[in-house]
């Protein structure tokens, strides 16, 4: 439906005589190397990126799908992806009748207002150009407050415009293009992203989003994002929003890359609620995405908070190299699946600096037919003296046709170190279930309660405005799971 | 039947041996067919396949290797292994069971032991043999079934208690390198008891022996196996020790793998919990020194509802060796009420050791209690200072340490004679 809709719009304006614009802004599906050579050229970048996509792009070639994660889906058809176009036009609605009424119940109970509600759904697009529009001017107050401070935080293509010298000595530090082979294809084929530098002894006065950028919509497929903390400063970065995003792209293969540098702390937050597909399992979204983040130096730290409830397979290790001595990694999850989802994801914290030290707290839900699994390396290089690791990886089941798994590899070469894992897998426990009952809590409502007290932990570490919506979302996620 | 091989192709060789001797080999001649495409297509596993990871057994097998080589040994030599005065015991040299060194003359009522190249015709022996090792899951499980040339086959009868342990001995002896397939087969029918104690040594050796063993065992309702394990094969035993329980309803299975030495030794334990009320208990203990490769690889398959099993392997690391604890639970979608641990926990005491470790958890029944937890670290600093506050020097003070943490696995052994003779092992260890 939506295509033909879609088809509609674009011979329509075919009539106006809109087709160069289309015609030069979207290319053929499929991928090769005059593909990257005409993204490179449209998004008007240096030989030396030219030269790194086509290097990446020759990698990829040679690499193997991998098959390793505890998920099945069909194998994405590489050559039927668009890999560059405008973002596209959405079906214009006149009202918020017109909306899926289901989306727009998500929306009422995450509370987002209807100025929002009628942006997110695509109602009425001057009111959404508008609202961006505000955002822009938004953003560029935010921007001037920033640039005082002399924070860089810009699209990744006006990064490789501005500010070669930066991306070209931190991009690919972290995530090399041979990598992985999703790593490799984002190498290849990306799109834009954000970037964001962070100076030296600079404290950034507010959390940077990616909500504000203007069209965020458009380059979700194949984004890439560079954060790099010059000493002594501090940042928190949010990505992603609470709200159900109904995406045409199936496949997202993102690379997210972060440098810290002595005494620098980045504290990365991600709330993920993709479309997850339909209650029969069809449709949703494939989310590949490598996301590492380096302790370059001696007394930084870096810390991952996620909240996964979308997206119909997740596959996601955020990871820290504790390379800086004193260095401390961090990750929080909380992964929720429903219905046919599936998601294997966890971290990696690679100690190889002295007296390091990670914690990582990972919590699963799973219900409906759904997959759940926490995939976790610790490994103690030698000479990584003193390095200390606290694991904790919880599942809760609901529904005995779902599944959750824990699969943590720890590898220690070095006698100072000390590693903790615990895991546990349980079901809602019917006593807390009947506690709450039994004052007059309804079941959906005491679901919601006990599992936000299951992942306390985790969402006391996102930052307040996010917080809040967290909670609703987890509950929005299990709704009918139980009972 | 002196095949040497070369490893670079030893694969290549394997399957040469098995055409050029697969007429000789006792029993169904097609189950050994389907074995060996298995075998070809698997390959020998190297670090590239994930259950194998930490372990390149290819890279260790590298030389020559015979199939097979006759040796004598007199009773005397190897008095010492037969440690339990009070014992049946069953000798297998080079993989092959040797009659004459073994006391089973005058057996238990209800006590079978064949060796399994007789056993063929024998209806139970039928029923079970490969029947739970399943030769597409593993290349040595299919290498086994294609060129198992010896073993035992032990068949406890229904309601039969057998008081008297049964030791079952490996013993090589060797002056060039080999390869051994031994094979035994365990059948524990309904309502009887029996405990069992499988030994690893190597005797007069000067090359490499790489020991390719499967046991599988069928512990039918109501039975109850101990079953313990103590490698001890020194620097020339290479050793893939494959070990297939099937247990039926409300029977109970407790095991002890210890292993002391060996330069490879590779334990996939794989149960599988086909009824409901069983209790499973897993123990091991690995001390390794030198450069030393211990894998220890347990799947417990928890297929039916209500079933308790309950893991603890500990281990201590020193010098170059490395140790690799590999544990699964299984939990299928009827196997509701479960109730599953698991515990991993290691001493290393040098910066050259490595531990690797993977509890793993897969689960897919929601009214379940399971849990895993690892830990791995030094000798406590507190604990060191507590004792030498009291006197012991710092040697004895973390001798009786590690004793201590050795003891929580020793101490499930419930042949008295036989936690003696590992006490005593593990002291001479620590001095």
């Amino acid at each position: 439906m939506a295509n033909e809709i879609l088809a509609e719009q674009i011979s329509k304006e075919y009539e106006y005589g809109f087709v160069t614009d289309i015609e030069s802004d979207n290319l053929p599906k499929g991928l090769n190397e005059g593909v990257i050579r005409l993204i490179s050229n449209k998004k008007n970048e240096p030989e030396w990126m030219l030269e790194y996509r086509l290097k990446a792009y020759g990698h990829w070639l040679t690499m193997e799908e991998p098959h390793w994660a505890h998920v099945s889906y069909p194998k994405p058809d590489f050559q039927n992806i668009i890999y560059y176009s405008v973002p596209k036009q959405k079906k214009q609605l006149n009202s918020l009748d017109e909306v899926d009424p289901e989306l727009l119940k998500t929306y009422e109970k995450l509370g987002i207002s209807m100025e929002e509600q009628k942006r997110l759904s695509g109602v009425e697009s001057r009111i959404a150009v508008d609202f961006v529009m505000d955002s822009v001017s938004v953003k560029t107050t935010f921007k001037e407050t920033l640039a005082e401070k002399g924070i860089i935080f810009c699209s990744f293509g006006e990064a490789v415009q501005e500010h070669p010298e930066l991306v070209k000595k931190y991009m690919s530090s972290v995530v090399p293009y041979t990598d992985n082979f999703y790593a490799a294809l984002n190498s290849a084929v990306f799109t834009d992203g954000s970037f964001c530098y962070i100076p030296k002894g600079v404290r950034c006065p507010m959390e940077l989003s990616t909500y504000f950028r203007i069209n965020s919509a458009g380059t979700g497929q194949f984004e890439r994002t560079l954060i790099v903390a010059d000493e002594d400063s501090y940042v928190s970065y949010l990505e992603g929003c609470t709200a159900p995003m109904r995406d045409e792209n199936q496949l997202h293969a993102a690379v997210v890359e972060i440098v810290a540098h002595k005494n620098a702390e980045v504290k990365y937050s991600t709330v993920q609620n993709w479309y997850p597909g339909d209650r029969e399992g069809k449709g949703g979204i494939f989310n590949f995405v490598t996301k590492r983040g380096i302790c370059l130096e001696d007394n930084s730290k870096i810390s991952w908070t996620q909240v996964e409830t979308g997206s119909a397979v997740t596959w996601k290790y955020p990871s820290v190299i504790l390379k800086g001595d004193n260095s401390v990694g961090e990750f929080y999850s909380v992964a929720v699946t429903n219905n046919y989802q599936q998601a294997d994801t966890g971290t990696k914290m690679m100690h190889l600096g002295k007296n390091t030290r990670s914690t990582i707290i990972s919590k699963g839900i799973s219900a409906g037919f759904s997959n759940n699994s926490y995939r976790g390396l610790v490994r103690i290089s030698k000479g990584a003296t003193n390095a200390r690791n606290f694991s904790q990886c919880d599942s809760l089941l609901m529904g005995d046709k779902c599944g959750a798994h824990t699969y943590p590899y720890i590898e220690i070469k070095d006698k100072s170190g000390i590693v903790e894992h615990e895991a546990t897998t349980s079901k809602i426990g019917e006593d807390q279930l009947f506690y709450c009952k039994s004052r007059g809590i309804d079941n959906e409502k005491a679901i919601g309660l006990i599992v936000n007290g299951y992942c306390k932990e985790v969402l006391n570490k996102l930052p307040m405005e996010f917080a809040v919506e967290a909670q609703k979302l987890l509950a929005v996620s299990l709704e009918g799971s139980v009972g | 039947m002196e095949t040497a091989i070369k490893t670079n192709t030893l694969k290549d060789k394997l399957l040469s041996q098995f055409e050029s001797s697969k007429n000789s080999l006792f029993g169904n001649l097609q189950l050994r067919e389907r074995a060996i495409e298995s075998f070809a297509t698997l390959g020998i596993h190297n670090r590239k396949c994930e259950e194998y990871k930490y372990v390149n057994i290819d890279l260790m097998l590298k030389g020559e290797f015979a199939f097979i080589y006759e040796k004598l040994i007199s009773g005397k030599q190897i008095e010492h292994t037969k440690f339990l005065k009070d014992a049946i015991n069953i000798a297998i040299v080079n993989g092959v069971f040797n009659e004459g060194l073994s006391n089973i003359k005058s057996l238990p009522k209800g006590l079978q032991i064949i060796n399994i190249a007789e056993a063929t015709s024998n209806e139970t022996f039928q029923k079970h043999y490969s029947k739970y090792a399943d030769v597409n899951s593993d290349s040595f499980i299919a290498l086994n079934t294609t060129l198992a040339n010896g073993g035992v086959f032990i068949c406890i009868a229904k309601g039969s208690i057998i008081e008297t342990p049964i030791h079952i001995i490996n013993i090589s002896s060797t002056k060039e390198n080999i390869i051994i397939n031994s094979r035994n087969l365990i059948v524990v029918e309904a309502n009887s008891q029996v405990r069992f104690i499988e030994s690893f040594e190597t005797i007069d050796s000067s090359a490499k022996t790489f020991t390719n063993s499967l046991t599988e065992m069928v512990i039918e309702d109501n039975a109850v196996v101990d079953y313990y394990k103590i490698q001890d094969e020194k620097e020339v035993g290479y050793l893939v020790n494959t070990t297939q329980v099937n247990q039926a309803k409300q029977s109970v299975f407790n095991t002890n793998t210890i292993t002391l030495s060996g330069s490879l030794v590779r334990n996939n334990l794989n149960i599988v919990l086909d009824g409901e009320h069983i209790e499973t208990h897993l123990n091991g203990l690995y001390l390794t020194n030198g450069n030393q490769v211990v894998d220890n690889h347990t799947l417990v398959d928890h297929r039916k509802p209500n079933c308790n099993s309950n893991e603890l392997y500990k281990g201590i690391i020193e010098d170059k060796s490395s140790a690799t604890f590999n544990g699964k639970i299984y939990v299928r979608k009827d196997a509701q009420k479960t109730n599953a641990f698991q515990s991993n926990k290691n001493i290393l005491l040098s910066d050259d050791g490595t531990i690797n470790t993977k509890p793993q958890l897969e689960i897919y029944a929601d009214d379940v209690k399971c849990s895993h937890g690892t830990s791995t670290g030094k000798l406590d600093a507190d604990k060191i200072f507590y004792l030498r506050a009291r006197g012991l020097s710092e040697t004895s003070a973390k001798k009786l340490l590690m004793h201590a943490f050795a003891s929580e696995v020793v101490d499930t052994i419930k042949i008295e004679a036989l936690r003696e003779y590992v006490e005593e092992k593990i002291s001479k260890r620590f001095e």
